[in-house]
């Protein structure tokens, strides 16, 4: 190994500590006995978890979180699915146009559509609660759907689907027998990305919720009254779900980067 | 099938439903309160363009501040991103996979996990203080590494590289080996094969990298009240404020249109210059 290889291993090891480390930190401290964000970590416990689980408020945040995440993940799967099949029907530019457009919320800051959401929600009297955060996820959801569904259909082999007709399938038989299951591993993927991108959104919830609570929004009431050390359980209860979510999804949709 | 047909704009319809519904007309209804008044607690409907002229004025600093912040984060991740991506192209093998293991990981998750993390990492009791304390290099704890420009800035950096480092890989990628070959053969030097055959080949990933980092760090208003301290204060948080605090929807749609409006000239001058940049390296 000549020493310009030995500067480029040693750069790559140090950016992936860069990256790892601030969030394995998180994990072995929620396994310490030692209550502050120092080290050493204290010997192994489960106590800090013993009493996230026995809060009222970290299961009405889990139950928020559980109903928001799972509708947000099907209405995003169902809808984005939808628009791709619509897309890849009509003409090529028509569609490009189309799905930038869908596209769109996501580039915006996510303050500002919050703002826009929360500003228009209350002058159209609309309450705020779980009825309002889903549609609020839904527009920066299901862009993600649509454009993993899109590229799959459109390298999708045709002649499957025209052999099918011609031997007289119905276009139900066809998207039932043929279509669903050449695309079901994409479509889990790009649901389970949209449910851990729901089920991480502090912004936007935290806008849209009025006074219920998410567990990311549960994080944020715990950063601003005290130092409670059963944050770190429950940082990691949403790193192990967002980011167990995320592989599942790029091992099914077989995307590397 | 170049007609439309029926079938098509009813597949596609719910989604544009929401589309409309929940980001089209919000976003409208706020571009048109950004010119009314609040009086009272009341949006008053008479248009103007004070709130701009506000934001001009007494918020120009902080939007400046904002910009110069998210710029100086744009450049760190994108560079870094590049030096990553860089090293997965050329030299790292199948380590080059693991290291887009991990940024394809924790892409999607713990937002706000990240942040507090640092929070812990940089504070006067934090690890990396303990450390250099143990190590000896330093004889009391550092306390700009937590509040400050400083911490904000590498809160978000932790952030964005993932996001950055994903289309700068995938546009090093699509290099093809055969003209830096032989560049290399006719002697030229790395810096200049980077410059010369790389760059520019790269222009859209870079350009897409630096745009994803400035934008989201410009609009951020989390990190900056989490780790940023009181000196800190970006658009942001005063937008937020603006909202939360002081209930005036006007003067905060207003801050966050002129900046959004600032982000994307910042943008397109970095765009146009890009290849001007380079033309300059390489002389």
């Amino acid at each position: 190994m000549t020493l310009r290889t030995a500067c480029w291993w040693t750069f790559g090891i140090l950016s992936a500590a860069f990256l790892v480390a601030p969030l394995a930190l998180v994990v072995a401290f929620s396994f310490g006995e030692n209550p502050h964000a120092t080290l050493p970590f204290g010997n192994p416990t489960l106590q800090w978890y013993r009493e996230l689980f026995a809060g009222d408020d970290f299961l009405a945040a889990l139950r928020n979180s559980a109903i928001v995440t799972s509708c947000v993940g099907m209405l995003s799967a169902v809808l984005g699915t939808a628009a791709a099949f619509g897309f890849t029907a009509i003409d090529r530019k028509v569609s490009r146009l189309g799905v930038q457009l869908i596209s769109l919320p996501v580039m915006l800051p996510p303050l500002v559509l919050a703002l826009a959401l929360a500003t228009a929600f209350s002058a159209t009297r609309i309450p705020l609660g779980l009825g309002t955060v889903i549609p609020s996820h839904l527009i920066f959801t299901q862009p993600f759907v649509l454009l993993i569904i899109y590229a799959r259909l459109t390298s999708f082999d045709r002649s499957l689907i025209d052999s099918a007709r011609d031997l007289g399938a119905s276009s139900l038989q066809i998207f039932c027998t043929i279509t669903l299951p050449l695309i079901a591993p994409s479509l889990i993927g790009a649901t389970l990305l949209a449910m851990a991108i729901s089920l991480d959104d502090f912004v936007i919830t935290f806008f849209t919720i009025g006074g219920g609570m998410t567990l990311p929004t549960l994080i944020w009431g715990m950063l601003r009254t005290h130092l409670d050390p059963t944050i770190n359980a429950l940082g990691t209860l949403v790193l192990v779900l967002t980011l167990g979510l995320s592989v599942i999804a790029f091992k099914l949709t077989r995307y590397r980067g | 099938m170049s007609s439309i047909r029926s079938r098509d704009v009813a597949a596609v319809a719910p989604s544009f439903l929401v589309w409309t519904g929940f980001f089209f007309a919000p976003i409208l209804y706020l571009l048109v309160v950004s010119f009314w008044r609040v009086r009272q607690y009341k949006l008053v409907t008479d248009a103007s363009f004070d709130n701009y002229l506000l934001a001009a004025g007494e918020y120009r600093h902080a939007i400046v501040f904002t910009l110069v912040l998210a710029a100086l984060v744009g450049v760190v991740t994108t560079v870094f991103a590049f030096a990553m991506a860089y090293m997965i192209r050329f030299h790292a093998g199948r380590f080059g996979n693991v290291l887009l293991f991990i940024a394809l990981t924790t892409l999607f998750g713990g937002y706000l996990v990240k942040i507090y993390a640092w929070k812990g990492l940089l504070g006067s009791t934090g690890i990396i203080n303990q450390a250099l304390l143990a190590a000896g290099l330093i004889s009391e704890p550092i306390s700009w590494f937590l509040y400050s420009p400083f911490a904000v800035v590498i809160t978000l950096v932790h952030f964005l590289l993932p996001y950055a480092l994903l289309p700068i890989n995938a546009a090093l990628r699509g290099v093809d080996d055969a003209p830096i070959e032989a560049a290399r053969d006719l002697g030229a030097r790395p810096s200049r094969i980077l410059i010369d055959v790389i760059l520019p080949q790269c222009e859209r990933g870079i350009l897409t990298a630096f745009a994803l980092a400035f934008f989201v760090s410009a609009g951020d208003y989390v990190t900056p009240q989490l780790v940023g301290g009181t000196d800190t204060f970006m658009i942001g948080n005063f937008i937020q404020s603006q909202f939360v605090n002081r209930m005036n929807a006007p003067v905060g749609a207003a801050l966050a249109f002129a900046t959004l409006l600032m982000t994307l000239f910042v943008v397109a001058l970095v765009s146009l210059l890009y290849r001007r940049i380079l033309k300059a390296c390489a002389t």
